[in-house]
């Protein structure tokens, strides 16, 4: 297939937190509020006059300060975070919007909160609570936190502009980002994908890592580009995939899996754009931000969900993904010593092919994954035993 | 052979020794063990009366009352049911005076009189829930759900017992995890690995925390009782304990409420929520069970809990601020955590009524508890439960007396029951300040609560606990390293796995507190023939 324009200025933007789209955003006066989860809505930190910015620590393969603080027994991406707070990496923010949705990514941001990290005086760090649970009590109160700890804070902070009108426009703003992703995302469908796991994994990261307004006329172009581009005569790969799995920012990995011959089309992990880029709909009269906490609760498919219903309703969303996206296998990943995702992956293993017959893969990464021999051992095997259960069923 | 005796001096030094029991620097109690077994070649001579008394009142009396409580708590013949059936059971019951020899090592007097009816009380608790688990249980009765089955209320371990008063005059509430894990470890080291590696051999990778993996691995081997028609899960409150939830579900396949701890819980608006979710789990109850909530009830076994608050406090008091404190740390530590979690019951008030006799005893003559206390140590984070003894091994060797500990402070609270909103209010503080929720995980100010107890209990030496697997306590391990040493406090970290004795063994936390005692303290151990012996293949 002929290269995408932006790929390569994608690709660059992605190699600092502190990019050149960043920088931009800074010097026209923006505050760049940090995240790290999913729960923390993207949406309420592009208010006008600041910007949403997921943190990674992208190239951080050795986080040796970091590890004093945390030790060696916690998850890689955690540490690596604090391992680039503390080299200087994220001193561009104004605040980090923190969530305790997994123990590590807490302690990283409970550091930034005590430590004198940010080299900004007027940093902040705001922790919210978010529920377990889809309930009417969980929704209630997740919308009240995240009326006083972000909405409250950005105001009173940085006198950030909350008002309906200015949620509604962020709400626009985060559906046109989210329309154009789904919109490329939508050719990894084809028979012959004319977008790869690859390329849509760079596009989609762009979206969650630079100040929207300034993506989104990339993000426009390239969409405009995928309307016209050929798939190649002979498809390139041998099998097509669902990637499941804990945190993930690292284009790489799934360059990795489509070097073995998967074709990975559809990105359910933390940083992936199945739950992040929903549409964001609000009903006639009903509270821009109420729309938010139902939305960001409904639309996730997090392990961290205890009820039974929600439980096993993942299991099922899982395996609807693999027949829409017409996937002949799942690879499940967890970063090592993610502990939500080392049990969901058990469980996914073994529920996947036993209620809905789906070949699974089941991989424990790090957040950098120097060990890619290893991988590409495991992903190679997988990909063999697709194709014999294909000739086995005479596809 | 025999040691001759020379001289009159020797002859009355003998028979000193024989009336009051050796003083502490010439006991040798690591030459009772026979080698690796960690069991006793003969039982120590502690001198007359006190040999007397834990024979008698202690091992003799415990050992009948253990009989006495099968019998009152539903049989023989359930519990041999229960013992054929389930294997944590068997391994951990004939194990359980040597449990209390392990606790009770080298303790005289007061400490003798007093400590030992912490350990009665968990006991017969333990009896009476597991006891109700097998009457209860489809398994033992050919799949079958009998009355006492419709009766009970399973739920994790981490919800606390108090949320069921409502219904204490019509059901049991048992804690799923309780004994088959949590008590069994305690008693025997051994029993839960084989529920580790269970879990690991379906394909969870060794690193979260082991408890979550035993308690995962006793559904993998079909080792736990089905004793209730439903089950109330509770987030525990870690990402591993969320996750075992998650996969005990698909091996229970019942109905199920969650009602997890919230993860930040100093705020008003957090509070609110969790009073919501109790309400909605008593609706749950209901629902199941048909059977109305009652407000009298709670209103009574809450009240019934603050007496228990209220002699804790009293005892506190004593500890922090004399050395009349008749209670080691094994037995503070492990009864606190155990009656606080489980809710009130008729056996607590039974043996604080007996400690109270003792405390105030000893209080009125002074007694000093602990004569050969060299340090007051506070034990922080969450403790090894195979090697929970380890309090009575530091005293007996270095004379590190464990005053207080990080478990028995966390419910520090009176339930307030002058109305529905306030009981209901206290009921949701309490829920959050749950085991590991309120100091292992989520907000540093309580993790930081070492500083002000260090001070409130007069301690000058910290043994932090450091559980390798727990992600929250690694995760904050640099800020204690840094706090130790800008405050000067001398501090032991002890590195273990919570139930798992082969990732740390017992001689090796044994190894790092006689190095840190030696090199940094350089101090002489009180009883040498402590500090090294080799019980890896004891209980």
């Amino acid at each position: 297939m002929k290269d995408l324009k932006h790929l390569i200025y994608f690709e660059d933007l992605l190699q600092e937190a502190n990019n050149k789209l960043v920088q931009q955003a800074k010097s026209e006066g923006k505050y760049a509020i940090g995240y790290t989860c999913f729960f923390m809505p993207e949406v309420l930190l592009d208010l006008p006059g600041c910007f949403s910015v997921r943190l990674r620590a992208p190239r951080c393969t050795s986080p040796d300060i970091a590890t004093y603080y945390m030790s060696a027994r916690v998850c890689h991406y955690g540490r690596s975070l604090f391992e680039r707070a503390l080299e200087g990496g994220y001193n561009f923010l104004d605040a980090q919007m923190a969530t305790e949705t997994c123990t590590v990514t807490c302690r990283f941001q409970e550091h930034l909160q005590r430590m004198d990290v940010i080299k900004n005086p007027n940093f902040f760090c705001e922790f919210i609570d978010v529920p377990f649970k889809k309930t009417e009590n969980s929704y209630v109160h997740y919308r009240e936190q995240l009326r006083f700890h972000v909405l409250g804070k950005l105001h009173e902070k940085l006198g950030v502009d909350v008002s309906d009108e200015a949620l509604m426009a962020a709400i626009e703003q985060q559906n046109e980002v989210s329309r154009l992703i789904n919109e490329i995302g939508d050719y990894r469908k084809l028979d012959n994908p004319t977008i790869t796991g690859y390329e849509f994994a760079v596009i989609q990261l762009v979206s969650l890592t630079c100040p929207k307004y300034l993506i989104l006329p990339y993000l426009r172009e390239t969409a405009e580009e995928l309307k016209t581009r050929e798939p190649d005569a002979k498809p390139d790969f041998r099998c097509k995939v669902v990637l499941a799995g804990s945190e993930n920012d690292d284009p790489d990995f799934t360059k990795l899996i489509e070097s073995c011959g998967a074709r990975v089309v559809c990105d359910r992990y933390c940083y992936g754009a199945v739950e992040s880029r929903q549409i964001i709909h609000v009903a006639e009269g009903q509270d821009p931000l109420d729309a938010i906490a139902r939305h960001y609760l409904d639309a996730s498919n997090c392990p961290r969900f205890m009820p039974q219903d929600v439980m096993r309703g993942r299991k099922k969303e899982l395996a609807r993904l693999v027949k829409e996206y017409k996937a002949d296998g799942l690879i499940v990943a967890s970063n090592k010593f993610c502990e939500y995702w080392s049990y969901e992956r058990v469980i996914d293993t073994i529920v996947m092919k036993r209620d809905f017959d789906i070949p699974v893969c089941s991989i424990e990464k790090e957040y950098i994954n120097a060990a890619s021999g290893q991988l590409r051992t495991r992903f190679q095997a997988f990909v063999e035993s697709v194709e014999i259960k294909k000739i086995q069923e005479g596809k | 052979m025999a040691k001759k005796i020379k001289n009159k001096e020797e002859l009355k030094k003998l028979a000193k020794d024989f009336w009051y029991g050796k003083p502490h620097g010439e006991r040798h109690l690591g030459e009772l063990y026979i080698e690796k077994t960690g069991l006793y070649k003969h039982r120590e001579w502690r001198g007359v009366s006190d040999t007397m008394y834990y024979f008698y009142n202690v091992w003799l009396y415990n050992y009948a009352m253990m009989v006495y409580d099968l019998i009152r708590y539903g049989g023989l013949g359930v519990f041999l049911k229960g013992v054929w059936r389930y294997r944590w059971v068997g391994q951990t019951y004939l194990t359980v005076m040597h449990w209390f020899d392990r606790g009770m090592e080298g303790m005289r007097g007061e400490v003798l009189r007093a400590a030992p009816w912490h350990y009665r009380g968990m006991v017969s608790e333990t009896i009476r829930q597991f006891q109700h688990m097998f009457a209860a249980d489809a398994n033992l009765h050919g799949g079958k759900h009998n009355d006492a089955w419709h009766h009970t209320m399973a739920h994790n371990e981490t919800v606390w017992g108090g949320i069921f008063y409502p219904w204490r005059d019509k059901f049991e509430n048992v804690a799923m995890e309780m004994i088959p894990y949590f008590v069994t470890c305690h008693v025997n080291s051994h029993t839960v690995q084989n529920y580790i590696d269970a879990v690991q051999s379906i394909g969870l990778p060794g690193d979260p925390c082991p408890m979550c993996q035993a308690e995962a691995g006793l559904f993998v081997l079909d080792d736990m009782p089905d004793y209730s028609p439903f089950v109330i899960t509770s987030n525990e409150a870690c990402d591993a304990s969320v996750s075992t939830s998650i996969l005990q579900d698909w091996f229970l396949d019942k109905p199920l409420f969650a009602m997890p701890q919230p993860m930040q819980f100093d705020d008003p608006l957090v509070h609110k929520h969790c009073m919501n979710e109790i309400e909605e789990c008593w609706k749950f109850i209901e629902e199941q069970t048909g059977v109305p909530f009652n407000w009298e009830m709670l209103k009574k076994h809450l009240e019934q809990q603050n007496e228990l608050q209220e002699f804790e406090h009293e005892k506190w008091e004593v500890s922090a601020k004399t050395n009349s404190y008749p209670i080691n740390g094994v037995a503070q530590a492990l009864y606190r955590i155990y009656y606080s979690q489980d809710g009130d019951h008729e056996i607590w008030h039974h043996c604080d009524k007996k400690v109270r006799k003792v405390l105030e005893r000893c209080v009125r003559n002074k007694t000093n508890t602990f004569p050969n206390t060299r340090h007051r140590v506070i034990a922080w984070s969450c403790a090894p439960l195979f090697f929970s003894n380890w309090p009575t091994w530091a005293y007996n060797c270095w004379g590190l007396n464990v005053i207080i500990n990080m478990d028995s402070l966390m419910f520090d609270m009176t339930i307030r029951t002058d109305s529905y909103e306030h009981a209901l209010e206290d009921m949701a503080t309490y829920h959050m300040w749950a085991p590991m929720r309120r100091m292992a995980v989520g907000g540093m100010h309580h993790i930081f609560e070492l500083w002000e107890n260090m001070e409130k209990f007069n301690c000058d030496f910290v043994m932090m606990y450091d559980q390798l697997q727990c992600k929250g306590m690694q995760g904050v391990h640099g800020l204690f390293e840094d706090e130790f040493r800008d405050r000067n406090i001398h501090a032991i970290w002890m590195p273990h796995a919570l139930p798992d004795s082969r990732t740390v063994t017992r001689a090796e936390i044994r190894r790092i507190v006689n190095d840190y005692m030696t090199t940094v303290m350089h101090e002489e151990p009180l009883d040498p023939s402590l500090l090294d012996f080799d019980d890896s293949m004891g209980w």
